[in-house]
């Protein structure tokens, strides 16, 4: 069975069409990275999914069922944007708040594990407006925790987390995913944390669906290159380009040659016209490098 | 291997999801200064006008007349009073739902702004259950309110030394009448800062405006005093008045219910076929 299974949905807010026959599978126990540009419909779609946007067409059902039938709700831990807590109260008032609304027997018990999950124990008492940002983030996936949902719906929550807070949420998601069956929806800009976790991708750009693969079927399709440093890097270019079709250089100033070639035959070319390579690594492309070809694969195909 | 933990959906009867999202609530209504700060307001008013209603002018001008004669014309009117000739007629109990207008829509209109409505439709809550949960939690406290207002008055009304001569059972079929008007106010309230979530500014001066009564007054000063104005909030709160008998209370209790219905299932309807964020 598929935790989450979209099909044709649209939604238009006056005269933007937000979402456009988008087609999405989240299969049962998947972190599910959601990627897609500013706009590109991807809020839009969570919130669709956990009930609060009304679409204008399409079907979502959530482990086969409607995704208006309300008891699916209680099997679902959402984190949209910022967690919905009243400001003068406290984090634990807050948390016993949506514990009472999901109905939860022994709240306290629970609340404190989730708290202790995302590290918050000592924050219970603080008022949720002196939280800071990150503090927050991680309150708001507490609160997801809840009830042990069997979807997570996490909409940019690594927004604002320093790196033991982004170390947790790792810990937490590959936790929930292995040990208790649960499926993750997370949506997130920072590609290169997403990559560590999820499961599968889906790629959404103008309200549809672009792409959807498995992280396998994402590390096949990868390109390889040799990426390389070496001391006279513009006579090493001007060779590397007269002799391969695809050379570029990379923000930590290497040069990546992205065409089949052995390391072996890079070295000997450059060694016979006397440039020394000093680091050579073959390499594939990351989630975010992949992002950004199809993004722009798909600009030049408009264009 | 771990074996899959068998999924199960649940479905909470109504009671226990009331029992909740009640729960839920009230404890934010005792917790908020918003509600203690009405209902010193509620107190206060009554007491303002009736102590100073009297009161002589400065450097020994004469007294003003008073506005009222008998202590309990702050809480009802003798007979019921569509058309206001002054302030004396129209200053009484039913001042507790302009109050209680503004309350409701800063209680509503925190839920949308703090995004605790994001948090609670997406678990099992349905929008009936909100809307009622609102509508009855709300209507507590205008029913309170109405009861700091009666204090207030009376304090008021000792204070100036007013006649306290009235028919005991008249004055209570009024009180209670008053009190449970506060369901059907409460619920138009709810339905009209859930309609208008979007525009606080413009639900809390609509709710200002239905609460002061306005237009069911200006209806009657064309209409003269007909008690064709009860099928209305307005009207039928200034139905319980102090000649007031068990029919009264019946007319309160059916219109209350009769708005409470209505604006309960329109808001559900609204809120079920709209983003709810």
């Amino acid at each position: 069975m598929n935790a989450i299974e979209i099909r044709d949905l649209s939604k238009q807010f006056g005269s933007k069409q937000a979402v456009n026959n988008l087609n999405m599978t989240v299969p049962e126990g998947a972190i599910y990275g959601f990627i897609g540009e500013n706009g590109s419909g991807k809020s839009t779609t969570e919130k669709m999914i956990c009930g609060l946007l009304v679409p204008n067409d399409g079907s979502i059902r959530l482990f086969g069922k409607d995704y208006r039938d309300d008891t699916t709700r209680s099997k679902i831990g959402v984190l949209i944007e910022a967690p919905g807590c009243f400001p003068n109260l406290s984090v634990w008032n807050n948390m016993m708040i949506q514990a009472a609304n999901l109905d939860i027997k022994n709240p306290e018990r629970e609340i404190a594990k989730v708290l202790k999950t995302v590290r918050m124990e000592g924050a219970a008492s603080n008022k949720f407006k002196n939280c800071s940002l990150g503090m927050k983030q991680r309150i708001g996936i507490a609160m997801a925790l809840l009830g042990r949902p069997r979807l997570l719906v996490l909409d940019e929550p690594i927004n604002g987390l320093d790196a033991d807070g982004m170390r947790i949420m790792r810990e937490v998601l590959t936790d929930v995913t292995q040990k208790h069956d649960c499926t993750v929806l997370i949506s997130s800009h920072i590609l290169g944390e997403l990559e560590k976790i999820a499961t599968h991708y889906g790629i959404i750009r103008g309200g549809r669906m672009i792409a959807q693969m498995t992280a396998k079927q994402l590390e096949d399709s990868c390109r390889t290159y040799i990426a390389l440093r070496v001391k006279e890097k513009d006579k090493a270019r001007r060779l590397l380009t007269s002799a391969y079709a695809q050379v570029k250089e990379d923000e930590s100033d290497a040069i990546r040659v992205y065409d089949d070639a052995m390391p072996e035959e890079i070295v000997s070319l450059l060694y016979d016209n006397s440039v020394i390579v000093s680091e050579i690594k073959k390499a594939k492309v990351g989630l975010e490098e992949y992002y950004t070809d199809l993004m722009a694969e798909r600009e030049e195909r408009r264009a | 291997m771990q074996g899959k933990a068998l999924l199960r959906f649940e479905s909470p009867t109504l009671t226990q999801r009331m029992r909740s999202m009640l729960g839920v609530d009230f404890y934010r209504l005792f917790h908020t200064p918003m509600y203690y700060i009405f209902l010193t307001i509620a107190a206060i008013i009554p007491a303002m006008v009736v102590s100073m209603a009297g009161m002589g002018g400065p450097d020994g001008m004469a007294q003003a007349a008073p506005l009222y004669t008998n202590m309990w014309n702050i809480i009802a009117a003798d007979t019921p009073l569509y058309v206001v000739r002054d302030i004396g007629d129209y200053a009484n109990m039913n001042m507790v739902f302009i109050f209680g207008g503004i309350m409701v829509s800063i209680f509503i209109g925190h839920d949308y702004r703090s995004g605790y409505v994001k948090q609670l439709f997406t678990t099992h809550a349905k929008k009936l259950d909100y809307m009622l949960s609102k509508s009855i939690v709300c209507a507590f406290a205008m029913a309170c309110m109405c009861g700091t207002y009666l204090l207030g008055g009376m304090a008021g009304g000792i204070l100036a030394g007013l006649d306290m001569d009235v028919n005991v059972g008249s004055l209570l079929i009024a009180l209670l009448g008053k009190a449970v008007m506060s369901l059907g106010w409460a619920s138009l309230y709810t339905f009209i800062n859930v309609v208008l979530r979007r525009y606080f500014g413009v639900s809390i001066t609509l709710s200002f405006i239905l609460g002061t009564g306005i237009p069911i007054i200006g209806a009657a000063a064309i209409l003269g005093n007909t008690p064709a104005l009860n099928v209305f909030l307005y009207g039928a709160s200034v139905y319980a008045c102090l000649s007031s008998n068990i029919f009264t209370l019946l007319v309160c209790v059916v219109i209350s219910c009769l708005w409470a219905v209505a604006c309960n299932a329109l808001g559900t309807l609204v809120l079920s076929r709209s983003d709810v964020y």
